[in-house]
């Protein structure tokens, strides 16, 4: 058995809003990624993809709180820490992120070399800039950025160069878990393939250890990530291997997440294109049973009473729903025909 | 650095645009007079003169000096040489002096009260508006009202309160002059102390309507630095908060250059409340003597002096942001 470099059990967390209503974002959510692995976490917008990943960061400033469940970062255990020191010992050294707005994310203002000495002197203050600039080049040039990158103003650069900046800026502490936020989303499709390469790439080169790839395009993470998550209203209601979970879903919103292809992978093409009707549950009073019943074609009047746990069905898969997975395959098999 | 003397370059041909335009407006508006402004200008320094011959050499001495009797691109000329010595002819309403030398003499007044009382004002406004972007809470909630408070009182109107309750209540200050009215002006202590206690109530009363603006500008500019995604990122990644409000400020601070610059180049306009309410001797009382006077040449002087530091701060206004801003750098470099 590999050894996992990130364990997250049970984690829950939650948002405080003006009016003190707790949002539950993050609901007894369990994420583990081993060493050398990757993990998809897919779902639609607004189901909780960043506040997990926020979460399981450590990344705790108001109004997100942390609520209950182990964050367990290659054996040390974060989830009861300050959230100062975790940004002190852990933001960008253990594990770093690439926010969703990767375009926006360096100061208009500033070099992106000093932004680099900034975040490397956060953790070992005294590094030298003559150290710093020689250890940026060469991870710049070896993920095939230009040097001269480095001397330039984010506003200088192209939004692809800026993603890829950014990407690069990200790992400039060797992390060993990275967690990349939708950071193709706002980019056309041959950026987003560069950009693809380039985070696998960082696996291949060593520079991080594993890879947690969010996406609101579930198909998009097929041949990227080695495991995927489905993710509705703040809950993980399925998941399996990448093959598996792309051509054999279980959970009614895996099969619907799979037809509403926006981009179109190699060998998906003939999957056809529907968006998924209604609209998911408000977080701040979720549904007591089943939180897709509304959405869902196979609704039953239990599933509206009945809350419904993430049942484990062997080899590493496990799905939320009360229908047994033979009679969900067989109900595709007859919606295709 | 080439896109940078390109930048320069069109700013400095924009600026010399601005110039000759100015120039020439304020040429051709005082000759737009019905009449001959000559014949106009004499007939109002004449009046209480009974000497024919006299009016008659004040008619000529004028005549040549802005050549009415010539054509207009050679008065043009005439003009443009006049302006570049610094000859704008004899004020009207302090006769026998030259415009020139009314200008001189009360145009370090206002420079004096006026510069560092904007400097003062921008740097605390700044400071307080920043101290209130980031704290919130309590320090928030008290300065703001205060803040909205003194930058919608007009100027007159600070002035006035300021007039009241420390010159005439209290009593601590005087109510008006440079300094004290029997006074001549000398380097001795006296002088010096009359002249430091005269100015501080114009001062302070240009100092508290800047503050206001300044601060209420600073802190939303830096609320929505605070939440730039930049910020974010940089937390992500470890950085301390004390770094971060440094980026926020910086950038939260360009802006703010703009309000800066402005009150400079404006500086004589603003200054003629303060002025007028408090006596002070600076360019806003000559130009307001001047205005009522019916003084043509001082007002078409002190006219272009203003719309000079108009122009002059917002070329330097332009030059520094492309150096300190690298968002106009890049701009100007595709
Ligand atoms: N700062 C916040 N305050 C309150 N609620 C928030 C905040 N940010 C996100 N949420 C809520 O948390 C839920 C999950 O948001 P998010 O994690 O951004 O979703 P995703 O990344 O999947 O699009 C949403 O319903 C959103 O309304
Ligand atoms: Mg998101």
């Amino acid at each position: 058995m590999s050894k996992p470099i990130l364990e997250v059990n049970e984690l829950t967390t939650n948002y405080v809003t003006r009016f003190g209503d707790k949002i539950f974002a993050v609901d007894h959510v369990s994420v583990k990624v081993d060493d050398g692995k990757s993990v998809g976490i897919a779902g639609e917008s607004g189901c909780g993809k960043s506040t997990l990943a926020l979460s399981l960061m450590g990344y705790y400033f108001p109004p997100l709180y942390y609520a209950s469940g182990d964050i367990i970062i290659d054996g040390q255990n974060i989830s009861g820490m300050d959230p100062d020191v975790v940004r002190k010992t852990i933001l960008g050294n253990e594990i770093s992120y690439i926010p969703q707005a990767a375009m926006n994310a360096l100061n208009p203002t500033q070099k992106v070399i000093h932004f680099i000495e900034d975040v490397i002197q956060a953790h070992y203050p005294h590094t030298p800039k003559k150290e710093i600039y020689e250890l940026a080049r060469e991870r710049f040039e070896l993920l095939g950025l230009p040097a001269e990158v480095l001397q330039k103003y984010s506003v200088e650069l192209s939004g692809g160069m800026k993603q890829r900046t950014v990407i690069a800026t990200s790992v400039i502490l060797s992390p060993k878990v990275l967690i990349a936020d939708e950071p193709s989303s706002a980019l056309d499709v041959t950026s987003q393939k560069m950009v693809i390469k380039m985070i696998l790439d960082l696996m291949e080169k060593g520079i991080i250890k594993s890879l947690i790839f969010i996406t609101h395009e579930l198909p998009l993470l097929y041949n990227v990530t080695d495991d995927i998550m489905i993710m509705y209203a703040g809950q993980i209601v399925e998941r399996g291997s990448a093959d598996e979970m792309v051509f054999d879903p279980i959970h009614p919103y895996t099969k619907a997440l799979m037809g509403s292809i926006i981009v179109p992978e190699e060998g998906l093409r003939d999957v056809k294109l529907t968006a998924i009707p209604g609209t998911p549950p408000n977080l701040k009073n979720p549904p007591s049973g089943c939180r897709f019943a509304d959405r869902c074609k196979f609704v039953m009047p239990e599933c509206r009473v009945r809350s419904v746990e993430l049942r484990d069905i062997g080899g590493g898969r496990s799905y939320r729903c009360i229908i047994p997975e033979e009679d969900l395959r067989k109900a595709y098999k007859s919606e295709k025909r | 650095m080439k896109g940078y003397r390109n930048y320069f370059l069109k700013q400095l041909v924009w600026f010399l645009v601005t110039v000759v335009v100015a120039f020439t407006l304020n040429f051709i508006l005082p000759r737009l007079m019905p009449g001959d402004p000559v014949a106009a200008i004499v007939a109002r320094m004449a009046q209480g003169m009974s000497n024919a011959t006299g009016v008659q050499a004040v008619y000529e001495q004028y005549t040549e000096l802005f050549g009415t009797d010539k054509p207009i691109t050679e008065q043009y000329v005439i003009y443009i040489r006049n302006v570049l010595r610094g000859d704008f002819g004899y004020s009207i309403s302090q006769y026998p002096r030259t415009v020139a030398d009314v200008i001189q003499s009360s145009i370090w007044w206002t420079v004096a009260l006026q510069f560092p009382a904007i400097i003062v004002g921008w740097i605390l406004g700044n400071s307080l508006g920043a101290l209130a972007a980031y704290l919130r809470k309590g320090f928030d909630k008290v300065l703001m009202p205060i803040s909205i408070f003194l930058s919608n009182i007009p100027a007159f109107g600070m002035a006035i309160i300021l007039l009241v309750i420390f010159a005439v209540n209290l009593r601590w200050f005087p109510t008006s002059g440079g300094y004290q009215f029997d006074m001549v002006p000398s380097t001795s202590f006296e002088f010096v102390w009359s002249v430091i206690v005269h100015y501080q109530l114009p001062f302070w009363s240009i100092v508290l309507i800047t503050i206001g603006g300044q601060a209420i500008g600073m802190r939303s500019m830096a609320i929505y630095e605070l939440n730039a995604d930049y910020v974010k990122y940089a937390r992500f990644l470890g950085i301390k908060d004390s770094k971060i409000i440094r980026y926020v400020f910086r950038n939260a601070m360009l802006p703010q250059i703009t309000g800066l610059a402005l009150s400079i180049g404006t500086m004589i306009g603003g200054a003629l409340v303060a002025e007028i309410i408090f006596s002070y001797p600076g360019l806003g009382s000559t130009m307001l003597t001047a205005v009522l006077g019916g003084d043509y040449p001082l007002i078409s002087a002190a006219t272009l002096i203003v719309t000079l530091m108009v122009l002059v701060a917002f070329f330097a206004l332009e030059i520094v942001y492309g150096l300190i801003d690298p968002r106009i750098k890049a701009a100007q470099s595709e």
